[in-house]
């Protein structure tokens, strides 16, 4: 728990970007645009983000949000400017970046169980078979599936399937965690409760998490800033810190007057875009 | 559950007991001349005598070898050919139009083509099951390659899953319900080609036997081959049934 980003919300920090200069951020995003074609989707995107912080990423639909994400994983390319990883281009995907895609029903193998899944990723990284078992235990026991390691994704809830799939992704041992819109699917008790495992597991591991989301309400609670996208083409419209504590509660922190005056300053913002 | 499974069974005994009665009552009625349709009583004593210590039983055992052989055969080729084409569009877009046009050719054309190269030999039987069961293993894999989810490619790239890896890891199992009930088509079709095959080349076995018996008009010991052919399709798609069921239980509660 000792690794909550402490410098990034506690108000220290009133400039527009809260980095301190001496760190060399985990991801620097510099200058980045792509284009298919004629039909430019983001026109120059920079952003740092710093080891450990949590970077939520909301914006009205086709701004890019995806699209950014996909080039934070190394699946789509920058039509000019780069990504960096701790300092060195990203030229590809990286086992240090893992993504936690909203379509958890597609992203699963149906053919193996729960423990199969995230032993997929153990294999990838070449960790001997006789670790496996354990690691995979230990993952499980930690997104609440100890009880389903034997169960096929076709037998497990929603929920249950996007945990299994976030075990999956904590099974490369990232740096870099990016979520897109992974509750979007799911019913609101679910999606809280997975709120605060993640929020809890990003704290344990020391993570860095980019979370794209529709959900202004879930972009506050989760993030230390909010990157606010605009569309035509995709860029940065603001970026505003969250100084609320952690570890943040879904009763305390939402009633906080602070989330309140975000949210309503992110909603003016959004609707804003939409008209 | 089980009831209902259990009267499955009785509703198909049941079937098979009413197609004998009435096969019964038209030999006892002698519709047919028993010359070319013997009763089920002659089939079944041929059937007997021919199991126990008559011809019968090593030339079945002969004619499943090949036949299994031979879809072996196909099933290796097949699946692994079909890998290798189904994982590259590139390679699809070079071979698809040249599998297009081999593929509608009866295996049964191919049998001069074989015997020429071949002669009259085991071998030559072989090859023509194998070829005649290979399409629709090899298509089978060459599709459900294709078919893939495109999801599971990016989780194989973010995962750094090697190339043989994502073809053992993700391909090949996704494409295992086509692969699975192309595997049992290979298996009807390469027991239709070991007969024809052996009708053809005078090789030992159910075919030539068959044959000989019609020849000669031997119609109990016709009908007695013919029931183990039979026999022979049904234990063949149910072992496969079973390894379908075992192999897709991650489908089953679907």
């Amino acid at each position: 728990m000792a690794v909550t980003q402490a410098p990034f919300h506690a108000g220290e920090f009133d400039r527009a970007d809260p980095v301190p200069r001496s760190v060399q951020p985990r991801i620097r995003i510099r200058d980045v645009t792509l284009s298919y074609g004629a039909l430019q989707i983001i026109g120059g995107i920079s952003v740092d983000i710093a080891p450990g912080e949590t970077i939520s990423v909301i914006g009205p639909s086709g701004c890019g949000k995806t699209t950014l994400l996909r080039m934070l994983a190394g699946l789509a390319k920058p039509t000019s400017g780069s990504v960096e990883l701790d300092g060195s281009v990203l030229a590809g995907p990286n086992r240090s970046v893992a993504i936690v895609f909203q379509d958890y029903g597609k992203a699963l193998l149906p053919w193996r169980t729960a423990a199969g899944n995230v032993s997929l990723a153990l294999e990838a990284r070449g960790c001997p078979a006789r670790e496996r078992p354990e690691i995979i235990r230990d993952l499980l026991d930690k997104i609440g599936l100890g009880r389903h390691a034997d169960k096929y994704p076709s037998e497990m809830s929603g929920g249950m399937q996007q945990r299994l799939q976030i075990a999956r992704c904590l099974a490369q041992e990232p740096k870099v965690l990016l979520m897109d819109e992974p509750f979007g699917a799911l019913d609101a008790m679910t999606r809280q409760a997975l709120q605060d495992e993640v929020l809890s597991l990003v704290a344990m591991t020391g993570a860095t998490m980019v979370f794209v989301t529709h959900d202004l309400e879930e972009a506050i609670y989760l993030g230390d800033r909010i990157v606010c996208l605009q569309p035509n083409p995709g860029r940065v419209g603001r970026m505003v810190d969250v100084r609320l504590a952690r570890p943040r509660d879904q009763l305390m922190t939402r009633e906080d007057p602070e989330f309140l005056r975000l949210r309503r300053e992110l909603y003016d913002l959004i609707k804003d875009d939409h008209q | 559950m089980r009831t209902s499974s259990l009267r499955k069974v009785f509703l198909g005994l049941l079937g098979l007991a009413v197609f004998i009665l009435v096969w019964k009552l038209i030999t006892d009625a002698k519709l047919v001349s028993p010359i070319f349709f013997p009763s089920p009583e002659r089939t079944l004593a041929s059937l007997i005598k021919g199991l126990s210590g008559g011809a019968l039983l090593g030339q079945t055992l002969e004619t499943v070898q090949r036949m299994l052989l031979g879809w072996l055969l196909a099933s290796l080729v097949g699946i692994m050919l079909g890998a290798l084409i189904g994982v590259s569009r590139r390679a699809r877009a070079f071979i698809a139009p040249t599998l297009e046009l081999l593929r509608p050719l009866p295996a049964s054309a191919m049998i001069p083509i074989a015997i020429a190269f071949l002669g009259f030999s085991n071998p030559m039987v072989l090859v023509v099951i194998a070829f005649g069961a290979l399409w629709p293993m090899l298509l089978a894999t060459i599709h459900g390659f294709a078919a893939m989810e495109p999801r599971l490619y990016e989780v194989s790239a973010v995962l750094g899953l090697t190339r043989l890896q994502t073809i053992w890891k993700l391909a090949l199992p996704s494409a295992m319900p086509m692969i699975l009930a192309s595997l049992r088509l290979g298996l009807t079709i390469s027991l239709i080609l070991a007969i024809v095959g052996e009708m053809l080349a005078s090789r030992d076995g159910l075919g030539q036997s068959i044959l000989l018996a019609s020849r000669s008009f031997r119609s109990a010991d016709l009908f007695a081959g013919i029931v183990i052919l039979g026999a022979i399709g049904l234990v063949g798609s149910r072992l496969l049934s079973l390894a379908e069921a075992r192999l897709l239980r991650w489908q089953a509660t679907r």
